[in-house]
């Protein structure tokens, strides 16, 4: 807690005082605590244009999520009488990547401990020494980046959108778990896809799948590189395979891969059987009415995984006040990254992984119209948590935040 | 729940003299829209009644001459007539009507509107909306107290029980119960409140004149994962001495020693178990399997499963008419 706001509270007590000591009567209600939360975003954010298959024709949408966390604002209302707090959320639209710091610590002077942040990947590295030692949590709600939970391991941010390894590895055990052990793989020519692929590969060794294949598609029409972007010419392999993995944050590629295939073989991965953090179509825990408040918030849009990862780091903020009757920052700080379990609408409770603060939590496997299972897939084990099966755990990971 | 409610309604001095006690098992079907109607001696599907859309809580009135059915996509509580299985009426109400309670002396209904994040307090005579009362996000189970002065919602999103002054149709005093509460259900000596709670697997049991949660009762049947073991629908016997809670995912019904708080055993049923019900002479009991459209019948002596019974899809509210 900044000293600012400290003193600010301090001057609500004196008031509340004052005001008591003039009715002698009731005293009065104590005063009501405020807790602010900052989503920073940065304008021109290329994860969200558009997905189009021509310039006027869009396949995908793609929206910051900031109705997920006004959702989570919203739903603050019912606690007005349980909890003397009231919960503001700050847009802060910052211009660049380098402008997130600055914007973050302004914030922070003006009594803002709380932050999701909803950035690509290059925006964290700067942000991570600016707030070295502060007094804030940031949550990120939007990046998958394994290298921010390993490499970067900073004990101010919390991960509640998955890691890649999280996502992958939840991918591969349902493949797994059908026994579909052999695999295709199909890389797409941006570092995205590598980091995909990489991460894909790693989840493959890990619950005993072979890659049978390894192939890099070149997006494209050109004949004499047909080898490169055929989908029938590169799966076209000696070796059978049960099914293909396609990496392909463009998407260009992807779309046209089903049915392309040289078998009879679905495809996983960026199309068709999707890893994601959320499902407009997932059914159970009371996912229903929660898709049902965000459409209304939205104006029909249906949530995706920022926006549930926005909706829950709301709801983290809000249940480390409520379960610690406090709105003092280093209380919900220490509820939150410690005994803290959260009700996410995806069965198993969630909770922070102490060692690099990446939120666990149970991944949705999607097909188009249905989510087809929830990982982990039962009969993958784990000693402590089932959900540790998932992502880097404890002995795997680089980062030992601790405390 | 439908045995609280005919205890609440004796208490209230109603005589349940015009009941028929034809026995009959009424089923309420989430995804077909309606209610199947079985014979209690042959387990036979003797109706299969068209309702509105997403029927899910029931209740009888106190001489079980009708049947209230909550419609959730309709926005509707249709009126059953026992004695015809027709329909002869509906009540309007709030957003996706999902529980409810019913005071006949004073002529409510009380219904939790999922969608509209509210208690709806319905004038069954007028058909009209009198009071809404603001909630938690998602309200769910609800429950009149004996003398009908107290009425006591959960809010699923919001891990609250709610307790509401009937009179001025506010919020008196809120509590954080458990992960996700869903349905409640009072000790027959008035002085315990029992909440299933969905997401932390247990029953969280709250003392109804301090309004504070006095113990929590976890369930994690042998060989099962915590994260399918969801607690929804509980009832207890008349004597106050057994409560048997449908644990959702996990397939079971779990058997409570009231007094000590502790689980006796397991029953197996099928999945996503919610609604579930007691015969009157609390020798067998029906258990609702959301995810197996049908329903298990169970001889509460041996614990043992006797016969499952298909019914429509997704089944979610079982109640006899005994």
């Amino acid at each position: 807690m900044t000293s600012g706001v400290r003193l600010a509270f301090a001057v609500l007590l004196f008031a509340g005082a004052l005001t008591s000591a003039a009715a002698q009567n009731a005293p009065a209600p104590p005063p009501r605590q405020q807790v602010k939360i900052g989503f920073v975003e940065i304008a021109g954010d290329a994860r969200y244009e558009p997905v189009r298959a021509y310039e006027r024709i869009i396949l995908k949408t793609r929206e910051h999520p900031f109705t997920g966390a006004e959702v989570g604002v919203d739903e603050t209302a019912a606690f007005a009488r349980v909890l003397p707090m009231d919960f503001s959320l700050d847009r802060i639209t910052a211009k660049s990547p380098a402008d997130v710091a600055p914007a973050v610590l302004a914030a922070l002077d003006a009594g803002t401990h709380f932050f999701l942040l909803d950035a690509p990947a290059d925006a964290f590295k700067p942000l991570v020494a600016a707030v070295r030692g502060h007094d804030m949590l940031i949550f990120n709600v939007s990046e998958p980046d394994d290298s921010l939970r390993r490499d970067l391991c900073a004990p101010e941010f919390v991960h509640v959108y998955p890691s890649r390894a999280q996502l992958m590895d939840g991918l591969v055990q349902f493949a797994v778990s059908r026994k579909w052990r052999d695999l295709l793989v199909l890389e797409g020519p941006s570092p995205a896809d590598a980091a995909m692929t990489a991460a894909f590969e790693h989840s493959a060794q890990k619950f005993g799948a072979r890659i049978v294949a390894h192939q890099h598609f070149k997006p494209g029409t050109d004949p004499r590189e047909r080898e490169l972007n055929d989908p029938t010419l590169l799966s076209a392999i000696n070796r059978d395979f049960d099914i293909a993995f396609v990496a392909d944050d463009a998407f260009d590629f992807a779309r046209a891969l089903p049915y392309q295939l040289a078998r009879p073989r679905p495809v996983m991965g960026s199309i068709d059987l999707e890893p994601v953090a959320w499902r407009w179509t997932w059914e159970r825990h009371g996912a229903p009415q929660l898709n049902s408040r965000f459409d209304r918030k939205s104006g029909g849009r249906h949530m995706a995984g920022a926006d549930w990862a926005a909706w829950i780091a709301v709801k983290m903020i809000v249940q480390s006040a409520l379960r610690t009757r406090s709105a003092d920052f280093a209380k919900q700080r220490a509820f939150i990254l410690g005994d803290g379990t959260f009700d996410g609408d995806k069965g198993l409770a969630l909770s922070v992984r102490r060692w690099d603060h990446q939120v666990r939590q149970a991944i949705l496997l999607a097909a188009p119209y249905e989510v087809v299972a929830s990982a982990p897939i039962e009969g993958f084990l784990h000693r402590t948590n089932e959900l540790d099966t998932l992502g880097d755990d404890e002995p795997e990971s680089p980062c030992h935040l601790e405390k | 729940m439908r045995r609280l409610v005919i205890a609440l309604l004796s208490v209230l001095a109603f005589t349940p003299a015009a009941a028929k006690d034809t026995g009959l098992i009424f089923v309420s079907n989430e995804k077909t829209n309606n209610i199947i109607v079985i014979d209690p001696k042959t387990y036979k599907v003797v109706k299969d009644i068209k309702v509105s859309r997403r029927p899910r809580d029931m209740h009888f009135n106190a001489d079980h001459s009708k049947l209230y059915v909550a419609c959730g996509d309709d926005d509707v509580i249709d009126i059953l007539e026992v004695a015809t299985l027709k329909i002869i009426g509906k009540l309007k109400t709030g957003p996706s009507p999902e529980a409810f309670a019913m005071d006949e002396k004073r002529r409510r209904l009380y219904v939790s509107d999922e969608e509209g994040s509210s208690l709806a307090v319905i004038d069954m005579d007028r058909d009209a909306i009198v009071r809404e009362v603001p909630t938690g996000a998602e309200p769910e189970g609800v429950l009149v107290s004996e003398d009908g002065k107290t009425v006591y919602v959960t809010s699923e999103a919001g891990d609250m029980v709610h307790a509401v002054d009937a009179d001025t149709g506010t919020i008196t005093r809120d509590l954080v119960a458990g992960l996700r509460p869903r349905r409640l259900a009072a000790t027959p000596d008035g002085k315990e409140l029992w909440a299933t709670a969905e997401l932390s697997g247990e029953v969280v049991v709250i003392d109804r004149a301090r309004f504070v949660v006095i113990a929590n009762i976890a369930f994690l049947p042998p060989g099962m994962r915590k994260a399918d073991v969801t607690p929804v629908g509980l009832i207890m016997t008349g004597d106050g001495k057994t409560a048997y809670v449908t644990l959702g995912h996990a397939a079971r019904v779990a058997v409570v020693d009231v007094p000590t708080r502790k689980v006796s055993g397991y029953i197996l049923v099928g999945k996503r178990s919610w609604g579930i019900t007691l015969s009157r002479d609390e020798k067998t009991l029906y258990v609702a399997n959301g995810q197996g459209d049908d329903v298990t019948v169970i001889d509460t002596n041996s614990r043992k499963a006797k016969l499952s019974v298909p019914v429509g899809r997704v089944p979610y509210g079982i109640v006899v008419d005994d």
